[in-house]
């Protein structure tokens, strides 16, 4: 196990340089200059040329990225164009609101997915489960800049119960998470669905009714967590992007997530926060997948990582 | 048993969610509370005076730092910090301090505060964005706790403008999201970057106190958050924040109201004129003739912009009168075209006389005039490409002159020596803002006349007449400065709209008590 947990992370730093030096290149590539935007136009030539200077955006791309990587071993992320503070600061300053964010809209997706995938899965073809397979539809079909505002009209200027947007109270927190966690719960629910119904049709669970074993309790018991293996997989993808920060959702409720805070630096051309930025969501989907597999052998004691 | 203990954790979190819930939002909106809660639509990058140059960050400051003088709505200079000023020569002037002064922490604000905070910017390890504005100043000597004295290089007239800069006291640093104190009406007590910041009165303002004890501003970039939250009440004011379109239906909840001011931002056309094409005078009025500005006006902004003939808005002290309006007349600009030379090649049929590529930023408005814009010229026979990017590739573009067409809008002008930053040939990026390429030696002599001249009366004549010559030559066309709107709770008072979105006048703002208001 940990032979496999080295190799993985051995894994990982190849996958992270390759991402951090393709938004190395990209960023420095796409037109707009960091200088102009922090000084204004009407700077003199003379001071943009000192900025750029002292920014060190004079020298060669390929020094600028030698200079970044060398920084990066040392764990120095650089400090922010636009703020003046320290890459790593900035980020762990997001980092709270957008773990807060992700985890509650997955447990939201898990309490709608798991009960509603299981019942639909075990009443297959029953008017219980075309309900829950057109609820999955809706919920996937309504996109984020949408629902977010009629979760708003519904909740907040209807009957009142949340604040329409904002960080800091638990309050704050219940709308963006049904915002996000809505289309999760609807591929969740279809996920656990089709996999339970291939558990269910397995000669171990026929096994288990014919020694007495109630149907329900069978499939509770038995089949219900050898069916979450796809489900896991399909959770650590999207629990990863959760980590990476939903633009739309975080400008709606001006919630103060990384996925702004990346949009903002790359707008500023703030090239050493864009670098922090994409290597924490780097990190972040990398890691989340890792858990993701090692959490198999925990379902599965077949699967063993040697 | 089984089932109450499958349930269990289920009904505990989803109660534990709904109860942790109800701290969050109180059922009273924050008015009642006498709370002034803003909408901006956006987040400042940060808010010290020495570095901030984004527009919300220039409004906290307008309420949390006080500077020597300010501009009022005409443009003209009006006391601050300073009671008075004057001009020993037209290289040194020489500000009076208030008496008894304070900062937000209790400390008191001398000439040595004001010379610092200048001394400051003008440090280059400081890399303030406003360096350049303060170039002509030579020398800052503070002989007295309430006497500065500035010493030019040279006579500037736009230098009284640069005055309105917030003054910190000495040794504050430049920290991130940290503001530095100022000694304006309120002081900031929490900043949450991308969320609100929240003030509360000073009392040792030097002015009168503010009436309201709290402000909240809340960075709201959504347009239909900030709507609901003025339904909801949770949000009591907002300047130019309500898209025109949700204005009827904000007006529908009897506790807002609507009040419309003239304002100052003016958007306009920008022309190439480096481009073979759009070098051609008669061709740069044709296409002025050919847009309907009118209707764009009345369709695209629900006639909440009235049309400009400069980029100086009317109420602006340097605005001329008198300017050649340009009407709309498709048959003039067909005709202007013909007399051009670019002749339609086939009448009525679908070939142009000739395609111009039009740039524009992703925002959703600018886009549908863009759109409008585009079918009018079809209509006299000029095929427009429109082009919309990110704001940092659509600005890189304009300034690298890579464009045919685009549309910009001029913000927050406080001098006419905007002139020379836009027209003057020597002004061309990256040294200025001349993007169009424009060079016409009578328009460069007169800006740089108006920039030293000490006498406004003079410098009005002298900007009339740059006025005149650019809406002969048309480098820009001048399309609309859009109107001041304010959507705020009825109870809200004191509030003076002026052409440039000024927040000076929070400070005196009141909330009226009404038996039985509520929602």
């Amino acid at each position: 196990m940990t032979g496999y947990l080295l190799s993985r992370l051995r894994q990982m730093v190849p996958v992270v340089f390759g991402v951090v030096t393709v938004v190395f290149l990209l960023i420095h590539l796409i037109p707009g200059d960091p200088v102009e935007i922090m000084l204004g136009e009407s700077a003199l030539a003379a001071q943009k040329e000192e900025l750029r200077r002292e920014l060190r955006l004079d020298r060669p791309v390929v020094v600028q990225y030698g200079e970044f990587l060398l920084g990066l071993a040392k764990g120095d992320l650089g400090t922010s164009f636009r703020s003046r503070e320290p890459v790593l600061r900035e980020i762990l300053r997001r980092v709270p609101a957008t773990l807060l964010l992700s985890v509650a809209s997955m447990v939201f997706a898990l309490l709608i997915a798991v009960p509603l995938g299981v019942l639909s899965a075990m009443r297959q073809h029953s008017p219980v489960d075309h309900l829950c397979g057109f609820l999955a539809m809706l919920g996937l079909s309504m996109p984020n800049f949408w629902l977010g505002p009629l979760l708003i009209l519904i909740f907040s200027i209807g009957l009142g119960l949340f604040p329409v947007s904002g960080y800091g109270t638990a309050g704050h927190l219940v709308l963006p998470a049904l915002t996000m966690g809505t289309g999760m719960a609807a591929i969740l629910m279809r996920m656990l669905r089709s996999s339970l119904l291939e558990e269910i049709r397995q000669d171990y669970v026929r096994a288990a009714c014919a020694r007495g074993l109630s149907r329900r309790d069978a499939v509770l018991r038995h089949a219900l967590a050898n069916s979450l293996i796809p489900v896991l997989t399909v959770m650590g993808l999207q629990f990863g992007a959760l980590l990476s920060g939903s633009i739309i959702t975080e400008t709606i409720f001006s919630w103060p997530g990384i996925g702004r805070l990346t949009v903002q630096a790359i707008e500023a051309r703030d090239y050493p926060l864009v670098q922090g930025c994409i290597l924490f969501i780097a990190l972040c989907t990398v890691t989340v997948n890792l858990v993701t597999d090692l959490l198999y052998s925990r379902l599965d004691p077949r699967i063993r990582y040697e | 048993m089984g089932d109450v203990q499958n349930r269990f954790p289920y009904a505990v979190l989803l109660l534990a969610i709904a109860a942790a819930s109800l701290p969050g939002c109180s059922s009273k909106p924050p008015i009642d509370d006498g709370m002034l809660v803003i909408a901006f639509p956006g987040a400042p990058s940060g808010i010290d005076p020495r570095l901030a140059t984004d527009a919300y960050g220039t409004q906290i400051l307008q309420m949390t730092h006080a500077s020597l003088i300010r501009m009022d709505a005409a443009g003209n200079p009006v006391p601050d910090l300073a009671e008075r000023w004057e001009e020993r020569s037209p290289t040194e002037i020489v500000f009076h301090l208030r008496e008894g002064l304070r900062f937000h922490d209790g400390k008191g604000l001398s000439s040595a505060d004001v010379r610092y905070t200048f001394a400051w910017i003008l440090d280059p390890a400081n890399r303030s964005p406003h360096r350049a504005t303060y170039g002509t100043i030579r020398a800052i000597d503070a002989p007295d706790p309430r006497t500065v004295i500035f010493h030019l290089s040279e006579p500037s007239a736009p230098f009284l403008a640069g005055m309105v800069r917030g003054i910190v006291p000495i040794g504050s640093r430049a920290a991130g999201y940290s503001p530095p104190i100022g000694a304006g009406p309120y002081r900031v007590d929490d900043f949450r970057q991308d969320s609100e910041i929240r003030l509360s009165r000073f009392d040792g303002y030097f002015g009168t106190p503010p009436a309201i004890e709290r402000v909240v501003v809340k960075f709201l970039p959504d347009s239909n958050v900030r709507f609901l939250e003025l339904a909801k009440g949770s949000v009591n004011f907002v300047l130019n924040g309500v898209d025109p379109d949700l204005i009827p239906a904000a007006l529908e909840n009897r506790n807002l109201v609507m009040e419309e001011a003239a304002g100052s931002n003016a958007s306009y056309l920008g022309f190439n004129l480096r481009d073979p094409v759009l070098s051609e005078p008669l061709v740069r009025r044709a296409i002025a003739c050919a847009i309907d500005r009118e209707s764009i006006v009345r369709s695209l902004w629900k006639g909440h912009a009235d049309l400009a003939d400069s980029i100086l808005a009317p109420c602006f002290w340097a605005h001329a009168d008198g300017i050649p309006e340009v009407r709309f007349d498709p048959d003039a600009a067909r005709r202007l075209l013909d007399s051009a030379g670019y002749r339609d090649p086939d009448g009525d049929g679908p070939k142009p006389r000739f395609r111009l590529t039009y740039k524009t930023s992703q925002n959703e408005l600018r886009k549908q005039i863009a759109a409008v814009i585009q079918e009018q010229l079809h209509r006299v026979g000029i095929d427009l490409e429109v082009q919309s990017f990110e704001w940092g590739t659509f600005f890189s573009d304009i300034r690298k002159g890579n464009f045919q067409l685009y549309s910009l809008t001029w913000v927050n002008i406080q001098d006419p020596d905007i002139f020379y930053y836009a027209f003057h040939s020597g002004q061309v990026p990256p040294g200025g803002a001349n993007r169009g390429g424009y060079r016409n030696p009578e328009v460069d002599r007169l800006v740089e006349k108006g920039r030293r001249e000490p006498s406004r009366g003079k410098r009005k004549e002298i900007y009339r007449k740059v006025q005149l010559l650019l809406a002969r030559d048309l480098p820009v066309f001048p399309l609309w400065i859009s109107r001041n709107i304010l959507v705020r709770d009825r109870r809200l008072e004191g509030f003076e709209i002026t052409p440039g979105e000024d927040y000076t006048s929070v400070k005196e703002m009141t909330v009226r008590r009404e038996k039985g208001a509520g929602r």
